[in-house]
């Protein structure tokens, strides 16, 4: 588990190619550009850091995913972490004190079903840009 | 019709036939996306953390210089959280 978090900026500036045939990004230049804008445009309009981590997840995963988001949250107010285990087949939303009042839990699961049919059809991107746009939407304005 | 004629044209001919169609169907997406994601299929590419990109709310730029973007420090691995706070959520399976 790498510790740090990227700026989507970064990725999306690797050019047209990266990730394509090298095996080492699990998306193309077009899916990054789409979660690039999902990201940056659900948490503009919402005024919380929406975060998104797409990797393996030790065990016990809830436990892994609440330890990354307390990581994120030092750093961004009203963060939300989205965590996704591809390998173990997992999701986890994590919410804080300063986005749990936006975001309920029960909105949480609906982007979580939302998410889990768009994976469950091999469909990686469209499910995290679908979750995060619910996210959002439940979310709010500030 | 010999052996080897009756083998071409009853087994040959089918099999050739299957061959162009699953090239035309499997094709394609191998061609696009060699690295998709299929449910079962084990996830070998390392853990990728993203963050949205600051907001740039520089107004037009006045000079020739170009305005940068507000540093914003990346997440550093075993930072101490001062409010270890996850709240709520939701999680899921598939």
């Amino acid at each position: 588990m790498s510790g740090d978090a990227k700026r989507s900026t970064e990725l999306v500036a690797d050019g047209p190619t990266a990730g394509r045939d090298d095996g080492s990004s699990p998306f193309n230049a077009r899916q990054l550009a789409r979660i690039d804008e999902a990201l940056t445009l659900s948490s503009r309009e919402t005024g919380l850091t929406f975060s998104l981590y797409v990797g393996e997840l030790a065990e016990p995963t809830r436990a892994t995913a609440e330890a990354l988001f307390e990581k994120l949250a030092t750093e961004a107010d009203g963060a939300v972490l989205v965590a996704v285990s591809p390998g173990q087949r997992r999701l986890h939303i994590v919410t804080g004190e300063a986005s749990a009042p936006r975001l309920p839990n029960r909105s949480c699961a609906l982007a979580a079903l939302g998410m889990r049919a768009a994976f469950a059809s091999g469909d990686l991107t469209g499910g995290i840009v679908t979750g995060l746009r619910m996210l959002a939407d439940a979310a709010g304005r500030p | 019709m010999s052996i080897a004629q009756t083998a071409l044209v009853f087994a040959g001919i089918p099999i050739l036939v299957i061959g162009v169609f699953a090239v035309l169907v499997f094709g394609p997406s191998e061609l696009h996306q060699p690295n998709r994601y299929r449910p079962g299929k084990p996830w070998t590419y390392p853990p990728v953390w993203y963050i949205p990109r600051p907001v740039t709310d520089a107004g037009p730029a006045t000079g020739h210089h170009a305005v940068e973007a507000p540093a914003r420090p990346a997440i550093k691995a075993g930072a101490p959280a001062p409010t270890p706070n996850a709240v709520g959520g939701a999680s899921g399976e598939w």
